[in-house]
């Protein structure tokens, strides 16, 4: 059963996907529209009908299953047969035979482009129909139907509205305005943003059209002016995140795909082949390809159902874990002070400004006495710390310590070591003291592990601790942008943020016994009874699953989900599915768990706008957090007890010996862990 | 222009291999001309000399330092004050503030600690030698009671009896965590056995049940793996006992011996390279609880750091009485101070620094106490410029056991200065008279 749900879903999927929608039921009021012109329709089905055979015949069930593009570009290529001749015979079979290229053409592509992360949208279905229509000049038994069904389906608007909905519905070959009204309403039901975009982009690009050729009204008649509503969505949207940046780049990649579609018009009608969707292709990859090797920030690296949800992710994401750049902790224990930090006064400066220098102080001195010897000076002889868990690369300890005031300026770096983090990246720290570090090439450490004394070696004219984020794990590699993971300022407990020259910090060390009382196993259960007032009014049981894709959550009895992570440095929740719950309670409680053992620090978190907003509300920001992220963000403050974590909406108390939750509690309800 | 002042002639031997940018070791000078923000002269002329002078900034804040080290790694950590390390009652006071209990080696420290208001369950009572008598008070007050021979096993069988109780104890056991010399004095052997047949002796009895294990692998350990074997070796018993006895130890306790920043003679690195920090010793100690753990829960951990916390906290000031030329042309000082309040100077080097700079070269001295006596001598061969009477020396660190071993031995017991954390100095204890020396004199 499970497996002809997946079928249908599959054929429907592809229909919404060529609006970038990722949903079976849009897919079958496309289906449905379609039927406006039952050839589009019957051909459409028949291609995704002859592909998923053509697909189940080479075995390869699984590609096709988990990737839409390589049918949605076979039901183009249909739908795209049945829009210029009749349902025949020659027409089926020249589908069949276009299903199987287009799929395969699709498959080769989609390996080709993945090497640079690009997409391959529907340039399988611009360049297989352009051989169709090539070839179908020969093939005198087709029945051309282009003449008579120009115009069969409209109602009486005006040139400027119909123009828009004429070209919505050339999307599906149907250039009625009363296809495109309904798929304009169908889109704006599911994503407002894409309806928007799709006005946006369309009247821009006509706008640069028509001042281009000096017509408004033929710009408004061009068969190809989807174009622009394709790019503008691909672009801000899509591909690239909703923000204010790619919306400048949507309307500057519609006004190149004015330009393209004009040009290859010309080229293509002297072979009276239509010009399709290949403009678009061209413009959205070419912006996409030099964004995604450039590392460009406002990516869409996890594109969601729509815009709005891959909005409310990343920015949740960065909210509550930091922009994308690499994240390590401090490599000491107790309270320093920054001596120089990014783009120093002194020596962090061009390719090596991303690194920080480190001292101790006590009543605003680094050191006692005059400070005439090293052992003058606080952090002298200091524990460093590992910033990062991974392999010990390179170490080097035998350069002597400076007298105070002297440099090295021979052996810049000094005495250090090089840790390859397990994310990739390379951690360097300097200026170590001599015959101090205490671990070898090719030694895994972890976050915290002791490594080190901090010295004056190297460029140092007095005890410091170096720490830069390298791409290489060569001594002298170029620096790369970072932030601490966790740190302690005042009072507050502060995430994945940077900090500035003379900031007073506090570096957090773990207490492993946290981490692991929240190792939930699969299966693991809590029992609750539920107190409202004091009185005893239900029981909850919440258990420890996963899904398909590896991720963990609770369940409560009425299937509720809440998704949380463990990643060894914290635990925190994500996601929630489903309805009011207790388990959604315990999100907006605890999103969250440092694995510190410090009470009196607070610490803000952000809380996802679904989670505390109604749905209305949450619509509204999440489309007006386009222009302002801030509209987005849902802080909270975070008492940290011992053993618990105290909000204003109410507290959750810690097991001491066990895993899991012992209370919950907020306004007048009470959750106590029965087992 | 001012009559320059006569300064004696001496010969000194250059070693230009030691020469710096701040110039030879004949012109450099160690200063300290205050404790935190007290000046060394003020001290000397409100309080005398010589003195013992305790700050409290930097007990606590060593205090700290150590229990954050352990805390930040661990969720039940409690340290417990060594009052042989330094039991004058205000010092105890404030490591009981900061959250310590007592750990005593006999009757008179245990009586000290109940005296200060702690009460028997905050005490820890260690010693080969616990007399009987306050063993059972011990018992009776419900102080952690830490086994060190058969002997006591027997002692505390008949408290039992007498009683009609069962008693919680802990023991004590030795072990080779690779350190010489190996401390096998105390306690029960872990290898040989000893340590499980004196569990098993206990239970046999059926009086006493076990709920801790200790241990105290030495002193001035500079090397923080020991602890990490010691505490394997713990936490190895602690599962042998409590799947063979079905016992619960709620607690383990490492004791002491963490270093401090003295510079132990013979080695000639500074403290800052050689000494372990507090987060070595921590992560060492943590890290092997979290891998040797078998049971459920983890245990409570008790430490009972005495010289890592005080030692460098306390001072001892002193005054030049004198000086004169030895035959051998060394210059050699009489100090207002000797060995019998500088019971450590055996084996640490101290660090001693003059009141302000003095005009002159260094040359070889020798500083002598005022004991009349050949052997007391602080410091053999120490570079200073020329010093007259009134120079006052800072001799740190000397807050670990100085005070408590000082002997009354030809002169009167000095004074003690605690500057609280306000920097205000204070007297918590006054110096000795004849009627302290003839109290009890019959």
């Amino acid at each position: 059963m499970d497996r002809y749900n997946n079928l249908l879903f599959n054929i429907l999927k592809p229909y919404s996907a060529i609006l970038f929608l990722n949903n079976k039921f849009a897919g079958l009021v496309m289906l449905c529209i379609t039927f406006l012109n039952p050839s589009v329709a019957l051909s459409g089905i028949a291609a995704v009908v002859f592909t998923i055979l053509f697909a189940e015949f080479l075995k390869l069930q699984e590609i096709y299953l988990s990737q839409g593009f390589y049918i949605y570009n076979s039901l183009l290529v249909g739908m795209g047969i049945g829009y210029i001749f009749h349902p025949s015979l020659i027409s089926i079979a020249l589908i069949a035979i276009s299903s199987a290229f287009t799929f395969m053409f699709s498959f080769m592509l989609n390996r080709l482009f993945s090497v640079y992360k690009i997409p391959i949208l529907s340039l399988p279905f611009s360049i297989v129909t352009m051989f169709l229509y090539l070839a179908s000049l020969k093939y005198s038994g087709l029945l051309s139907t282009l003449v008579n069904n120009a115009t069969s389906f409209d109602i009486e608007i005006p040139l400027l509205l119909s123009g828009f909905f004429k070209s919505f519905g050339m999307i599906f070959f149907l250039p009625s305005n009363i296809a495109g009204i309904l798929i304009f309403l169908l889109v704006l039901y599911h994503s407002r943003h894409i309806a928007i975009m799709a006005v946006v982009g369309y009247y821009f690009g006509i706008l640069v059209h028509s001042y281009l050729i000096g017509s408004f009204d033929i710009a408004l008649h061009d068969a190809y002016a989807f174009n622009y509503i394709l790019v503008a969505i691909a672009l801000c949207g899509i591909f690239l995140l909703p923000t204010i940046r790619n919306f400048i780049l949507a309307l500057i990649g519609v006004a190149i795909s004015v330009v393209l579609t004009d040009a290859i018009a010309i080229l293509f009608n002297y072979y009276a082949i239509p010009v399709f969707t290949i403009p678009f292709n061209l413009t959205v990859i070419v912006f996409i390809f030099i964004l995604s090797i450039t590392y460009y920030k406002e990516f869409n690296l996890h594109i969601k159902s729509t815009p709005e949800e891959s909005l409310s992710s990343y920015l949740s994401e960065i909210f509550r874990f930091g922009e994308l750049y690499a994240k390590v902790s401090l490599p000491f224990s107790g309270e320093w002070v920054v001596y120089q930090g990014e783009d120093g006064e002194w020596t962090h400066k061009g390719k090596y400004r991303y690194a920080y220098d480190f001292v101790q102080k006590k009543d605003e001195k680094n050191y006692q006495n005059e400070g005439l010897y090293a052992q003058d000076y606080y952090c002298f002889g200091a524990s460093v710390l590992a910033p990062v868990s991974g392999y010990v690369v390179d170490i080097r300890q035998d350069l002597v310590d400076n007298i105070i005031g002297e440099v090295d300026r021979v052996n810049n770096w000094g005495n250090y070591i090089i840790i390859k983090s397990d994310l990739g990246f390379f951690v360097e720290i300097s200026h170590l003291m001599q015959y101090s570090i205490g671990v070898n090439i090719g030694d895994y450490v972890k976050v915290n592990a002791v490594i080190a004394k901090c010295g004056n070696s190297g460029y140092s004219p007095e005890p410091h601790i170096h720490i830069q984020v390298q791409d290489i794990g060569v001594i002298g590699g170029f620096t790369r942008e970072f932030a601490f993971s966790e740190y302690i300022q005042g009072n507050e407990l502060i995430f994945n943020s940077k900090l500035a020259k003379d900031d007073l910090v506090s570096a957090v060390v773990h207490d492993r016994s946290i981490s692991s009382r929240l190792l939930f196993i699969l299966d693991d259960q809590f029992l609750y009874d539920i107190y409202k007032d004091n009185e005893k009014i239900a029981t909850e049981k919440f258990i420890v699953k996963m899904n398909s894709y590896g991720e963990f959550y609770f369940q409560d009895k009425s299937s509720n989900k809440l998704y949380f992570y463990n990643d060894l440095q914290q635990f925190y929740f994500y996601k929630y599915e489903g309805k009011e719950s207790y388990l959604k309670n315990l999100f907006i409680l605890l999103p969250r768990i440092p694995f510190i053992n410090k009470a009196g620090v607070f610490y803000v978190d952000y809380l996802p706008a679904y989670l505390v907003k109604s749905k209305l509300e949450t619509m509204f920001i999440e489309l007006f957090s386009i222009f302002n992220k801030n509209l987005y963000k849902v802080s909270k403050r975070y008492y940290l007890k011992k053993k618990s974590v105290v909000s204003h909406e109410g507290e959750v108390h810690f097991e001491v010996q066990k895993k899991g939750f012992k209370l919950i509690k907020y306004n007048n309800i009470e959750l106590r862990r029965v087992s | 222009m001012s009559k320059q002042k006569y300064e004696i002639p001496t010969i000194n031997k250059i070693d230009f291999a030691m020469a710096s940018k701040y110039g030879s070791p004949v012109k450099s000078q160690k200063i300290r001309t205050e404790i935190d923000g007290v000046k060394i002269s003020e001290l000397t002329e409100k309080f005398g000399s010589p003195i013992f002078v305790f700050s409290q900034k930097q007990i606590e804040e060593k205090y700290h330092t150590l229990h954050n080290a352990f805390s930040s790694r661990y969720p039940d950590v409690t340290f417990g004050w060594s009052y042989k390390t330094n039991y004058l009652n205000e010092i105890c006071k404030i490591y009981h503030d900061l959250g310590s209990v007592a750990e005593v080696v006999s009757e008179f420290e245990y009586q000290k600690a109940r005296a200060l208001g702690v009460e028997g369950k905050d005490i820890i009572f260690n010693g080969p030698y616990k007399p009987k008598a306050d063993l059972k008070i011990a018992v009776e007050e419900g102080a952690k009671i830490h086994v060190d021979n058969l002997f006591e096993i027997n002692d505390l069988e008949e408290i039992a009896e007498e009683l009609g109780i069962k008693i919680p104890v802990a023991i004590r056991i030795n072990m080779d965590t690779g350190i010489y010399p190996q401390w096998s004095r105390f306690g029960f052997n872990f290898e040989n056995g000893d340590a499980l047949d004196a569990v098993e002796r206990m239970y046999a009895g059926g009086k006493l049940y076990l709920t801790g294990i200790h241990s105290h692998i030495g002193t001035f350990m500079l090397d923080a793996n020991a602890y990490r074997l010691a505490t394997m070796k713990i936490m190895q018993l602690k599962e042998r006992v409590e799947r063979k006895f079905n016992a619960e130890i709620a607690y383990i306790d490492l004791g002491g011996g963490f270093a401090s920043k003295s510079n132990l003679k013979g080695i000639y690195q500074s403290a800052e390279v050689v000494v372990p920090t507090a987060d070595d010793y921590a992560e060492a100690i943590t890290n092997a609880i979290y891998e040797f753990n078998k049971s459920e829960n983890l245990p409570k951990l008790y430490l009972e750091t005495g010289r890592h916390l005080i030692d460098e906290a306390g001072y001892l000031l002193t005054s030049v009485w004198g000086h004169k030329r030895f035959p051998d042309g060394k210059k050699g000082y009489i100090l207002d101070a000797g060995v019998n309040l500088l019971y450590t100077s055996t084996w640490y080097n101290f660090n001693i620094e003059l009141d302000k700079r003095y005009e002159g070269d260094n040359e070889a001295s020798m500083l002598n106490g005022p004991l009349c006596m050949n052997i007391d001598i602080i410091e053999e061969n120490l570079m200073l410029p020329p010093l007259d009477r009134g120079s006052v020396l800072t001799i740190s660190p000397v807050g670990a056991y100085n005070y408590t071993q000082a002997m009354q031995f030809i002169r009167y017991k000095p004074a003690v200065v605690l500057i609280d954390k306000e920097g205000t100095p204070r007297v918590i204890k006054e110096v000795d008279d004849l009627a302290t020396i003839n109290y009890k004199e019959v």
